[in-house]
């Protein structure tokens, strides 16, 4: 007999070893809350949307006037509409797929429908970062190829630069523009890695698990 | 109408619980970690079971949310010490049958098969609670023949695991 047989055939006779938990207790663990990683990757997704949506109006009034002292606020209209047709196709997309997740499918189904699911938020991601990074690049050549202005509006502005002459002042302002943007990225990129490492670092290792089967 | 789907479920699970259980005990190392994955697979069971038609035995249905959930939705807490392994209890030996080499063989077979990652793992708990094939591909969402060959090259290395 095989060594597994040997197993099976005392698997049913050992049963009453386990612990009994009676109606209340189980009743009980109804009014408990998930802690799984499906409900932790939607909060984590709504998280990240407000944190986004919230960011964009943030935006303090010296920057807002600064802008328009710039003569960009139009273009930055059309970025924030452009941004938020963007992100509602995003939450609609993952909510989509979100209702997708039924935890009565097959193992393999459940992983594919949770792993799309994070692509979106993935997506989601790669477009904020590549958007917030395509735009400090932008606004700084922007910024460059209108030095003069800049340093116009930076004295018109409530900033504190006033004292610093004008050339040192260019260089302080595009060294901070890109230590700055550097540190935002890097940031974003640990959050990311950190959250989502985390989480789904166990699902994908099972799906390759299932997925090597198939081969 | 909810308070009766609640009697009508809990009763349910009340009687198939050691299902759930065996599940657990294979899935955790501890009577906490057990208890939190029993936890959410009722969770998860609970919230499933409005979609429960009935054309399936409750147990049968049981298997794939309850599978479903260890395997892929609970996130194992981290923030606990691993505490006393209690593997023990569902095989336990006594003082006076301890030289029982049956006993002890069935011990190290547990112990092995807890060893196998998450996937095998589900494959050999089917196996054992005398699932056919056809269930056991449906429940993982792989083909007949793959956990066929599948769940023989596990039995090879079990084999392999106890007699080196």
């Amino acid at each position: 007999m095989d060594e597994l047989d040997l197993l099976k055939s005392q698997w049913q006779t050992r049963e009453h070893q386990f612990p009994v938990l009676s109606f209340n207790d189980i009743y009980k663990m109804l009014l408990k809350k998930s802690s799984s990683i499906v409900k932790w990757i939607f909060i984590i997704s709504i998280g990240e949307l407000l944190f986004w949506t919230i960011l964009a109006f943030l935006v303090p009034e010296s920057s807002k006037s600064f802008m328009t002292e710039m003569g960009m606020d139009t273009v930055f209209l059309i970025i924030n509409i452009v941004n938020y047709t963007v992100f509602a196709f995003f939450i609609l997309l993952f909510w989509k797929n979100h209702k997708r997740i039924q935890v009565t499918d097959s193992v393999k189904e459940l992983m594919e429908n949770i792993l799309k699911t994070r692509k979106t938020v993935k997506y989601f991601v790669i477009y904020n970062v590549s958007t917030a990074v395509s735009l400090m690049v932008g606004v700084n050549i922007f910024y460059y190829l209108n030095k003069e202005a800049l340093a116009a509006a930076v004295q018109k502005s409530s900033l504190d630069y006033n004292a610093v002459p004008p050339e040192i002042f260019t260089k302080m302002f595009f060294i901070g523009q890109i230590v700055g943007g550097i540190i935002m990225v890097a940031f974003v990129l640990l959050f990311y890695f950190l959250v989502y490492g985390f989480l789904l670092k166990r699902l994908k290792r099972n799906y390759y698990e299932l997925e090597k089967m198939e081969m | 109408m909810d308070k009766e789907l609640e009697h009508k479920f809990v009763t349910e699970l009340e009687t198939n619980q050691n299902i759930v259980h065996k599940i657990c005990r294979l899935y955790t190392n501890d009577k906490d970690s057990h208890n939190d994955l029993f936890q959410e697979i009722t969770i998860q069971l609970w919230r499933a079971y409005p979609k429960f038609r009935g054309d399936s035995k409750f147990s049968t249905w049981m298997y794939r949310v309850a599978l479903n959930t260890a395997i892929t939705l609970y996130r194992k807490s981290k923030r606990r010490v691993k505490t006393q392994d209690f593997e023990g209890v569902s095989f336990k030996i006594s003082s006076e049958d301890y030289d029982d080499t049956v006993e002890e063989q069935l011990k190290l077979m547990y112990a092995a098969v807890k060893d196998l990652n998450d996937i095998e793992k589900a494959l050999v708990f089917l196996y054992l609670e005398d699932k056919n094939y056809k269930e056991i591909s449906a429940t993982l969402g792989i083909s007949e023949v793959n956990s066929r060959v599948k769940m023989n090259r596990i039995k090879v290395k079990l084999r392999n695991v106890l007699n080196p």
